[in-house]
């Protein structure tokens, strides 16, 4: 009989969609998907305003299944009936996985913690034994980087101000930094219909794998669970959540629809003034440090711009990204998800991994190409020891070509267009690479500005005679007073030189011409 | 001038001004222009120094990349130290180069110059000739250091034998720095330092 009911109550809220639908189309309506582990999947248009119970109705008459008899989950939730759909930062084209319940079991409740337990009775006393809980989005606090800060016994106030806030790379199609959502499915078969058995506390609790064990609906699962155990006698038994984000600015494009999420981004709960500018700004970028310092997103585009400009980013030696250490100057600070730096503008974010290339090239034993408007990383041709001994100084070992850039022929020595014999003496310019300071008032080369400079004589003559290459890794360098104590501040090289003896900074040059 | 490094320096402008270093009037900065890029600091010498009493001048320009890039100082009061130009008051101290970093103020820099002042580092030398004189004759120099305190920083030591003897090179028509340079340099041996001179106006004509 109540089945009954519950079909016409269906029809009628159906019915009631229509209408609203066809008076005034309600902006904020909702597309989602259902997905059922019996293999249907279902287009459903719902009020935001409605509850998990309203879903129940329309989706239980669709499938034939009592509304009691199905659970929705979502996210790693099953929700509860009294959850409007609103609070479950669902986007459009999101999916929800409606199971039928087993005969029998719908009303025991399973892993439920006694939280959720005296909300229900406090709520709605008569349905205390109904099972679901809040939805991710609802419980999980702001996530701490180390396992050691994880939040203990947070109260419902605190866990309101700290509610996680989530940022993200979006490579397609926003191409933006975007709020993100945090998203989970089974490691096992990768459905999305899964319960976590608790919330990530921490970072590494989303990053790592196995560390928060998952209830999977999917029928098949199983059988592939059983199927693997066969194969390796160390597969678990049990199902680990696999974590992943979504971008919460464009309509989701599917269960393959990812984004990457930028870790080190957080909302300013601490008030936290910012290291450079000293604001105090709601979005803040928190480095990775042991201090934790924190810029504001503006500051953070700033330093990495004025590092840049300079070239000085640096390899992270235990992880060979090209990347910032902490502006604080911090030991062990490097930023390791490098798209973080997609907060810079494209061109930047262009020149940065342009840049990162090169210097991967230099590092390789490789050089770039001298001409100012290509750049080109060059591995040149392996040497065999015994070619080197041979004909050291031979033409042809100083003969490079610009392969797969802009095909300029050039000598290795002194990067002018190549030659026979002797190098002019003069000395080389190159626009390809940057930077050093004197220990005063030098300055590097804006690459930027040096690429635009053309190569008319009028800009080479002036280049040439206010800049010096470093002697050792020949980064050409300019200087604006000062003294003649030089640095090269090319990530990896730090040479430290004299401007006018050109080889490495001495006491002699102290003494002699340390002004000038 | 960046936003960021104008609003930066307008903060620590205010935090040095608020300091109690100033209160006791120890440092003290002064705005050039409008825009922040330029300030005028000014360190008191510490006591029991041959810098005591005098007051040092200091130019600082604030690059737009602050504070990601160091401010560039240099001395303007004239001042005979070992780690600082007597020529151009350059300084090269770590923190103003590659020690750096953006936690880093226009009061620890001020700061910093007066620690400087208490303690040269003489094995990281920027005048070659003053980290000599303070090696070897550590009583030339702290006499050096205090006469060259009281003409150029308003120092209260008056020696009238240094004045002396540079007395003795502006009656021959030299110029009165160029002299107490020559004096300084060769521990106030006035026949050396005549003759270095000399040297100079020869080969210079
Ligand atoms: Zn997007
Ligand atoms: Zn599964
Ligand atoms: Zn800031
Ligand atoms: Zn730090
Ligand atoms: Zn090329
Ligand atoms: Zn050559
Ligand atoms: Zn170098
Ligand atoms: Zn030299």
């Amino acid at each position: 009989m109540s089945f009954l009911f519950n079909l016409l109550k269906g029809a009628f809220l159906r019915m009631l969609q229509l209408i609203w639908f066809g008076k005034r189309k309600i902006s904020n309506s909702l597309s989602i998907y259902v997905k059922t582990n019996t293999g249907n999947t279902l287009s459903i248009d719902l009020d935001p305003k409605w509850d998990i119970r309203n879903l129940k109705e329309i989706v239980g008459p669709q499938l034939g299944i009592s509304p009691e008899d199905i659970k929705i989950i979502f996210a790693g939730k099953e929700l509860h009936n009294s959850t409007i759909i609103e609070e479950c930062d669902l986007g459009q084209q999101s999916i929800l996985h409606a199971i039928k319940l087993p005969p029998g079991k719908n009303r025991l409740n399973r892993k439920k913690d006694t939280k959720n337990l005296i909300e229900e009775s406090i709520d709605e006393g008569s349905e205390a034994n109904e099972s679901g809980s809040k939805p991710l989005n609802e419980t999980l606090i702001d996530l701490p980087l180390e396992d050691s800060d994880r939040h203990e016994n947070h109260s419902e106030q605190e866990q309101q101000q700290a509610r996680a806030h989530f940022y993200v790379y979006c490579s397609l199609p926003c191409k933006s930094v975007e709020a993100g959502k945090l998203r989970v499915r089974c490691a096992t078969c990768g459905s999305g219909a899964v319960t976590v058995d608790r919330d990530p506390q921490c970072w590494p609790d989303v990053q790592q794998p196995r560390r928060i064990t998952v209830h999977c609906e999917n029928h098949d699962c199983q059988t592939l669970l059983s199927s693997l155990a066969q194969k390796d006698e160390g597969t678990p038994q049990v199902r680990y959540a696999q974590f992943y984000f979504k971008c919460a600015n464009h309509v989701s494009l599917g269960e393959k629809d990812e984004a990457v999420p930028l870790y080190l981004i957080k909302p300013n709960l601490r008030n936290v003034p910012c290291l450079a500018c000293t604001d105090t700004r709601d979005t803040v970028l928190v480095f990775p440090c042991e201090a934790g310092h924190v810029t504001c997103l503006d500051c953070f585009r700033d330093y990495c711009v004025a590092r840049l400009r300079d070239r000085q980013f640096e390899f992270d030696d235990n992880h060979g990204y090209y990347t910032l250490p902490c502006p604080a100057g911090c030991q062990n600070s490097h930023i390791s998800e490098v798209h973080h730096f997609r907060l810079l503008s494209p061109e930047q974010y262009e020149q940065y991994q342009r840049f990162g290339t090169e210097e991967y090239v230099l590092r390789a034993g490789g050089l770039l190409c001298p001409r100012p408007d290509c750049g080109m990383g060059i591995i040149p041709p392996d040497q065999t020891d015994e070619e080197r001994s041979r004909s050291p100084d031979e033409d042809d070992c100083r003969r490079i070509q610009c392969i797969g850039g802009c095909g300029y022929v050039f000598c290795r020595r002194c990067l002018q267009g190549f030659h026979v014999g002797e190098c002019d003496s003069q000395q080389p310019t190159t626009y390809s690479s940057t930077s050093a300071v004197s220990c005063l008032s030098g300055y590097a080369i804006d690459p930027l500005r040096a690429s635009e400079a053309k190569w008319d004589e009028a800009s080479k003559k002036t280049i040439q005679i206010s800049t010096k290459p470093c002697p050792k890794c020949r980064t050409p360098t300019e200087r604006d007073g000062g003294c003649m104590h030089m640095v090269c501040t090319r990530a990896g090289c730090s040479f430290q030189w004299c401007w006018v003896c050109q080889t490495e900074w001495t006491r002699d040059c102290m003494g002699s011409h340390w002004f000038g | 001038m960046a936003n960021i490094a104008a609003q930066r320096i307008k903060r620590e402008f205010k935090e040095v001004i608020k300091s109690e270093e100033v209160a006791k009037c120890a440092i003290k900065v002064e705005l050039v222009n409008d825009s922040f890029t330029e300030l005028k600091g000014e360190i008191a010498g510490p006591p029991d120094t041959p810098y005591e009493g005098g007051n040092f001048v200091l130019e600082i320009k604030v690059p737009e990349t602050y504070p990601f890039n160091p401010p560039k100082v240099r001395f303007i009061t004239k001042i005979w130290h070992p780690n600082i130009s007597s020529v151009t008051g350059a300084i090269c101290l770590d923190i103003l180069k590659d020690q750096w970093a953006a936690a880093m103020t226009l009061r620890t820099v001020l700061l910093s110059l007066q620690a400087l002042l208490s303690a040269a580092e003489p094995d990281d030398p920027q005048d070659a000739v003053v980290a000599k004189q303070y090696k070897e004759q550590p009583e030339m120099f702290r006499q050096t250091a205090k006469h060259w305190t009281s003409v150029y920083a308003g120092g209260p030591a008056k020696m009238s034998d240094l004045d002396d003897k540079i007395r003795r090179l502006t009656d021959m028509g030299i110029e009165e720095h160029n002299a107490r340079v020559a004096l300084s340099s060769y521990n106030w041996d006035l026949e050396r330092a005549t003759e270095q001179l000399f040297m100079t106006v020869m080969a210079k004509n």
